[in-house]
């Protein structure tokens, strides 16, 4: 072996200590606890529980803001750890905040439809919220798929809504960079709703799938290399701890879901009937805050940036933020910067 | 029974430990652990190769095949093998004949299938180690520090995730990926259907029974609703009627008929069909 194979031969045992001792970290930081702030149940619909977060500071008086998250992931990752927490920014500004969490459904809730979930379960949330204070309308903060009904919701009850936010919400399902449009375009809903519910484990390893070697390789070796303080471990630890903690998905609610908006993209064509009814975003008159990611992998910035141009709102505010879809939520610099845009936008509405 | 998306849970311990272990073993192809320097175009192979293994164990762009790697539960390609006895016919015994033929078929378009994937899969591997190469040829061929190790590995990433981008994106790519979806459900839906049957056989509800009864429940649910909805709009009216001064009162009943046209009819009809059928026992 010459200088330069015994400089190889050094740096290799250097990287494999510096591994092996992350590794050895890593494992111990394995039991990190995930969600933050205190909040109480305060109603429940089937496996569908609504809660209230308790408040940090004085209230603004204004609207309280119900957080409607995606059925394919859980929401504790808006309240990860008190320094990564878009909710607790929201608490801090004195909103008054609520959020659902959809639950585990199992076997017997195979047949609960979208529009079970839209009607009677984000209904029934605003429904309660609405009459504890008085009856005014609330403002309603869909985040990815939750967008998605949280817009199905606000053109079917208008004068429930207020003011509208979307974080990371697909209105143009069939844009080019969709990938995830692309893969299940081709699926046989019918059948496979007759399979039943579809594992959350199955649905990451679709979305681990958009960019395989990024997000099952590259992150870890990133992590394993960096060196990282006990603090980015855990940090780490906590999102790895999300990212795999997904919720089965009702086989009727999660084939309606790819039909009407991966296959048909029923928002945008104007063509959606839930129940019987029409639902058309050209009835959400509402004003609506956009926000969406840049680098999104999942939702793409093209499926998000279309809302604008559907709704029937003259007040529509579209923003863009450079990160990826997660990002959205944990990122240091999103961060800082969704929650204020929020807290600015509804300040000048309310 | 399984399911297509029981796949393997998620044990970080095991996922971190395994991106590590595919680092060394490319920083050993790169010439790394034992010093021998090569030269790039030899390495093109071998790079193909490992990311070609990589995407065909991983089945990375295809989690919903996961349930259908090999033969599903309970299938076996041999005939079955003879029992000195018969089982008497009842219970399972009693089950006719099962649709084997149509499962073989179902296999064995899945085969198919998962051959034309493992052609995509060469094709993004051969990819991936070609563009590595004609980018790396500036950097030295075996990394004397943990920096240039993780360059290296930086581009040998970008390089592979821009192959499998630019096929996965593919058209055939994508219908090759449903067809593969459709036909692991049907095979699932196939097995269940067998399984019914068995069930059957033994008095147990079956699947398509308790769906029924889901609907029936369902169905009555919805006119308990609206049956609710109907009573409160009524007992509203009524109230109105009463405390209202006399023009309200007028108005009220001119917008009775209104009221009375939103009442859901056929919610109303089983109610009272349903009373006189439960009160007659009862007197």
């Amino acid at each position: 072996m010459n200088v330069s194979g015994a400089a190889a031969g050094t740096a290799f045992t250097e990287l494999a200590l510096q591994i092996g001792a992350t590794l050895t970290r890593l494992r111990a930081a394995a039991e990190v606890t995930v969600g933050c702030s205190a909040k109480e149940p305060v109603w429940k619909c089937g496996k569908t529980t609504l809660y209230r977060y308790v408040p940090l500071t004085a209230s603004r008086g204004s609207a309280p803001l119900l957080v409607c998250f995606a059925l394919v992931n859980r929401p504790y990752v808006l309240d990860l750890q008190p320094d990564r927490s878009l909710l607790r920014r929201l608490l801090e500004a004195g909103l008054d905040v609520y959020l659902i969490d959809w639950g585990d459904p199992d076997d017997a809730d195979r047949h609960t439809d979208l529009e079970q979930y839209i009607e009677q379960h984000l209904g029934g949330s605003v429904e309660h919220i609405r009459s504890q204070s008085g009856g005014a309308p609330l403002n309603l903060l869909g985040v990815c798929q939750g967008g998605v009904l949280s817009l199905c919701y606000t053109a079917r009850h208008a004068q429930a809504v207020a003011n509208l936010i979307t974080l990371t919400t697909p209105i143009d399902f069939h844009t080019p960079e969709n990938l995830l449009s692309k893969w299940v375009r081709g699926l046989d809903t019918a059948l496979l709703e007759r399979c039943g519910n579809v594992p959350g484990s199955l649905l990451n390893g679709l979305f681990l799938a958009l960019m395989p070697l990024r997000l099952t390789q590259q992150k870890y070796v990133r992590l394993l290399t960096s060196q990282p303080d006990q603090r980015a471990l855990e940090d780490f630890v906590r999102m790895e701890k999300w990212i795999f903690d997904s919720p089965p998905q009702n086989a009727a609610a999660l084939a309606q879901f790819v039909r009407w908006f991966y296959q048909e993209n029923c928002l945008v064509r104007d063509t959606l009937r839930i129940g019987g009814q029409r639902v058309s975003l050209r009835d959400i008159r509402a004003p609506v805050l956009n926000l969406y990611a840049l680098e999104d992998h999942i939702v793409p910035a093209s499926a998000s940036m279309a809302l604008g141009e559907h709704i029937g709102s003259r007040d529509y505010t579209g923003c863009a933020i450079p990160t990826g879809h997660i990002g959205m939520y944990v990122s240091r610099a999103a961060g800082a910067e969704v929650p204020a845009r929020i807290i600015s936008w509804l300040t000048q509405r309310s | 029974m399984q399911s297509p998306g029981n796949s393997t849970p998620f044990k970080p311990e095991e996922a971190y430990a395994a991106a590590a272990e595919r680092f060394f073993e490319l920083m050993k192809t790169f010439g790394m652990g034992s010093g021998k320097a090569g030269d790039w175009s030899a390495l093109a192979g071998p790079l193909a190769s490992q990311f070609e293994r990589w995407l065909q164990m991983s089945q990375a762009a295809a989690p919903w095949l996961s349930a259908a790697r090999g033969a599903p539960a309970g299938f076996s390609f041999g005939p079955p093998a003879a029992a000195p006895f018969g089982p008497l016919p009842l219970g399972p015994a009693a089950v006719p004949g099962t649709q084997m033929p149509h499962s073989f078929e179902l296999l064995g378009r899945l085969a198919q299938l998962q051959g034309e994937l493992a052609k995509h899969w060469s094709e993004i591997a051969a990819t991936a180690a070609q563009r590595f190469i004609a980018r790396a040829g500036a950097i030295p061929t075996v990394p004397t520090t943990p920096q240039q190790a993780l360059k290296l590995y930086e581009q040998w990433v970008s390089c592979a995730e821009e192959a499998y981008a630019a096929t996965v994106h593919k058209a055939d790519f994508a219908h090759l990926q449903a067809e593969l979806t459709n036909t692991t459900a049907a095979l699932l839906a196939e097995q269940r259907q067998q399984a019914e049957t068995m069930v059957r056989a033994f008095g147990l509800p079956t699947r398509d029974e308790v769906d029924a009864l889901y609907r029936q429940l369902k169905e009555l649910r919805q006119q308990l609703a609206d049956l609710g909805g109907s009573a409160a709009v009524s007992q509203a009216d009524r109230s109105a009627q009463r405390s209202s001064p006399p023009e309200r009162a007028a108005k009220s009943a001119a917008a009775k008929p209104a009221a009375a046209t939103k009442r859901p009819a056929r919610g109303r009809a089983p109610r009272a069909s349903k009373a006189k059928r439960g009160r007659g026992p009862r007197r």
